[in-house]
């Protein structure tokens, strides 16, 4: 039961077109950056945290099934491991966006930086060369913990060593850590300085649950597409799903709930610094973009996904995750655009080329790696015991 | 060593049927720090809150943060012991009750402190909205009002989370006892007989509390939160708060659990059910909160240094390292830098271990609980308005009051219902037998994926 048989069928024919359609998207992009860097930086940083997100949120999720156990690891554990194989051309993606700090955050921008107090403020922490060392900081960290995780899982195929199972648990959980810190700060630096006078503690955890929820979302489309395939197609089973379902309704409820924490006690204070960032986002277009976010990001994926016979069926989990990823990108937009376009929504033709063109890259390198070893993980104990009859 | 069915009702039933003169001297003593509090708490309405050591600026102390914390240890029992029940962890048959207590005791104890508070605390009715004759309503936008009904809706939900799993308990002491047991106990069993019907009954209303009381718990410690988080005080106005208030209230509910069921097993003798084992999993879950709990303090104070706001920056630095600098060290020392290792490393994560590891969280939650109310309230924008808080003797005798309240109403429980519920033990026992009788015949009831997939 090799995986790389049985995806020769579906999901590999779309290796080759995913890099080819990314690439020539990317072309693209950069030739309207010629035209207009500020606007290619702009779209550029959306596609990046996106997609920087799924590779992220892949590694989070993984992370808490080794901590956790449970069948519904099993399933996608080698679309997790292959999700954080993708932090590579991530890595490689920042290049350019480190180049366009100064079109992007007005403190790297030396004459914006001296002309505003809130920014002179801060001048500490946010100055280029900290920035940088920082990005290089959070990559180190973040490959690494996925050099080991899918190193050691691999290896347990290879090798059936039981001890190795221990070992991933033990990484997961200061891994959890790492990663839960490492993402705070990311988040301050790439999301939040966007508009240097306002701040919320509760950022990092609303972006760590986006892109667990992204992420949890993406594989769960990608699972329907192999669901066919030799040694899912049994573990594909309505119990299994079911526990896909309700931790998809719990991250959705977490992000529901975050956001509400936010939302509510920013309203009730109403000060001047911080009220700005949501009349930014209420005024205009944007107001309707927060509409479609609550009705679509959570009313109508949480009342579909409290139903046992949505969550037991493929095809309709699969619907709901779907329109979670699409609704995970919109937010991503309504997260970070209206620091610039205050007046409304505005969809560049730049803002598709940067997310197609890295999501293409993006699928390639996951399906490379999803080509590597089997689709499940052969030898965990856990899953022995829990699968009997596969033994 | 497997105890059988008899031996557990023998052993479970003991503490109810008979009575140590230890026991009546320690109620006795317990009862006495309780009155001697309530008188303290009758000469504070007598004389007034001048009393207190509240004084301008800081208006909330000692009881706000007893408050906090005693709803904060509520979270012990109802969430834990409804994690565990809907991810149906087998080792959880005989800590839910004792954790469930706690919530249904802890909620009652921490509800009763903003009344203590009060100026004249006769008046706490007013919090109600009844149609009074003035029509004068409380103010619903604020999120004391919330709190009145989230912890009203919370108590109310965890009795009965509480006596649900304890009606058929209850009618087996009515068929084990004589005299006015008997009596006392068949009333209190609402006539349980162990029909089929009623027991699928308990079992549906089992899985319907355990999942609706899940938001409720999180909605209560949220709403105690944002009585904070809502008004526009330096540090208090965080965005943070709901999160790491529950998460804060988990972590010491769990380390109060520990602390609870090392006490009963010392006491009542139940070395036999309250295993090793228990405590090393509530161990597990206690070292997984205080990273967490690191990880909100941590994310709170990289915020507020980033954000840079003058009038915040002074209640950080007054923390950090100013005049409330010993008590937050011993805060981050108690509550992360003692438990870790001891939880992290398995040789030291034993029943000594957890209860050193949980005292001290118990005791760091507290300071944080006061770290969160009296820096920021004495250190409020303008400097001229800064000032300090000392508590008295009447503060400091209620406080005290209440930790006895809690072990004695914890006692008289543990006295007239069975401390861990003898029938899902006993469950237990039957359903690992099934196990194993089937594994004998060569098809694992436990197939990955369950039953549909037996034939493959």
């Amino acid at each position: 039961m090799n995986g790389s048989d049985a995806l020769q069928t579906d999901v590999s024919r779309l290796e080759k077109p995913a890099l080819i359609v990314g690439l020539l998207a990317l072309v693209i992009s950069v030739g309207g950056g010629l035209h207009s860097p500020v606007q290619f930086f702009r779209s550029y940083l959306r596609g990046y945290v996106f997609w920087l997100g799924v590779a992220l949120g892949c590694a989070a999720v993984l992370m808490l099934h080794h901590l956790v156990g449970g069948r519904w690891g099993f399933v996608i554990r080698r679309l997790l491991e292959s999700g954080t194989r993708t932090l590579l051309v991530m890595a490689a993606f920042t290049v350019p966006f480190l180049l366009g700090l100064r079109f992007l955050y007005a403190w790297a921008d030396p004459v914006r930086a001296h002309a505003e107090t809130a920014i002179e403020d801060k001048a500490l922490y946010l100055n280029v060369p900290f920035f940088i060392g920082r990005t290089i900081v959070y990559f180190a960290a973040w490959m690494l913990l996925a050099h080991f995780l899918n190193k050691w899982s691999l290896e347990q195929d290879r090798t059936a060593n039981p001890a190795l199972t221990r070992r991933l648990q033990n990484l997961s959980g200061p891994g959890l850590v790492i990663y839960g810190l490492t993402v705070t700060f990311a988040s301050v630096d790439w999301v939040m300085s966007l508009e240097p006078s306002w701040f919320s503690t509760i950022y990092g955890m609303i972006f760590m649950v986006t892109q667990a929820l992204s992420a949890m979302s993406l594989v769960i489309v990608i699972t329907l597409l192999l669901s066919k395939t030799e040694p899912l197609r049994e573990m594909v089973t309505p119990p299994a799903l079911n526990d896909l379902g309700n931790l998809l309704l719990t991250f959705t409820m977490l992000w529901a709930y975050l956001s509400f924490s936010q939302f509510l006690l920013i309203w009730s204070g109403n000060l001047p610094d911080e009220i700005t960032w949501y009349t930014a986002r209420a005024t205009g277009g944007w107001a309707w973009i927060a509409v479609l976010l609550i009705v679509f990001h959570f009313a109508v994926p949480f009342l579909l996904l409290l139903s046992r016979f949505v969550k037991r069926r493929i095809r309709l989990l699969s619907a709901v995750a779907a329109g979670l990823v699409v609704m995970s990108l919109l937010d991503m937009f309504w997260l970070l655009a209206p620091a610039y376009d205050r007046a409304g929504p505005r969809f560049h033709w730049l803002d598709w080329t940067a997310v197609i063109g890295m999501g293409g890259v993006w699928f390639w390198r996951f399906i490379a790696q999803l080509k590597r070893a089997a689709l499940v993980p052969l030898h965990d104990p856990r899953m022995a015991r829990g699968a009997g009859h596969h033994g | 060593m497997e105890k059988s069915p008899n031996q557990i009702t023998e052993d479970l039933l003991r503490p109810l049927l008979r009575t140590s003169p230890k026991y009546y001297f320690a109620v006795a003593l317990l009862a006495a720090v309780v009155v001697v509090a309530f008188a303290a708490f009758g000469y504070q309405a007598y004389s007034g809150l001048g009393v207190s050591g509240l004084r301008r600026p800081v208006f909330w102390g000692f009881y706000i943060t007893n408050f906090v914390f005693w709803i904060g240890i509520s979270h012990a029992g109802t969430l834990i012991s409804a994690i565990l029940r809907l991810a149906n962890a087998t080792w959880r048959r005989p800590v839910t009750r004792c954790a469930e207590v706690i919530t249904v005791f802890a909620l009652s104890i921490g509800a009763m402190f903003p009344v203590i508070h009060l100026g004249r605390p006769w008046l706490a009715f007013w919090l109600i909205p009844y149609p009074s004759e003035r029509q004068i309503w409380p103010n619903f936008r604020s999120p004391l009002v919330w709190d009145f009904f989230a912890i009203n809706t919370y108590l109310i939900g965890s009795v009965a989370f509480l006596t649900l799993p304890i009606l058929p308990d209850w009618a087996l002491v009515r068929d084990k006892a004589s005299g006015w047991r008997k009596r006392v106990y068949g009333f209190l069993s609402l006539g349980w007989r162990g029909t089929p019907r009623q027991w699928s009954r308990l079992e549906s209303a089992m899985h319907i509390m355990a999942i609706v009381i899940i938001p409720v718990a999180v909605s209560v410690h949220t709403i105690v939160s944002w009585d904070f988080a809502m008004a526009p005080v330096p540090m208090w106005h965080s965005t943070i708060f709901g999160p790491y208030f529950v998460a804060g209230a988990i972590f010491s509910g769990i380390a109060a659990l520990i602390l609870a069921m090392a006490c009963l097993r010392k006491f009542l003798h139940l070395e036999d059910y309250l295993k090793p084992l228990h405590f090393d999993n509530l161990g597990k879950l206690l070292l997984m909160m205080s990273l967490l709990w690191f990880y909100f303090v941590f994310a709170e104070r990289l915020t507020t240094w980033y954000g840079n706001e003058p009038s915040e920056m002074a209640v950080f630095w007054t923390t950090q390292q100013g005049a409330y600098a010993p008590l937050f060290w011993t805060m981050v020392f108690c509550n992360f830098l003692l438990p870790f290792p001891i939880l992290a490393i398995k040789r030291l994560r034993t029943i000594t271990g957890t209860v050193i590891a949980s005292t001290a969280v118990v005791a760091g939650m507290w300071l944080e609980r006061f770290l969160i109310i009296v820096p920021s309230l004495s250190h409020k924008f303008l400097p001229y308005n800064w000032g300090t808080y000392r508590p008295t003797w009447v503060e400091i005798t209620i406080m005290v009051g209440t930790f006895a309240g809690m072990a004695l109403l914890y006692a008289l429980f543990a006295k007239a219902v069975p401390i861990i519920s003898i029938w899902e033990l006993k469950l237990g026992l039957h359903e690992k037998s099934e196990v194993r009788s089937q594994e004998t015949e060569g098809r694992g009831k436990l197939a990955f994926g369950g039953q549909e997939k037996l034939e493959t």
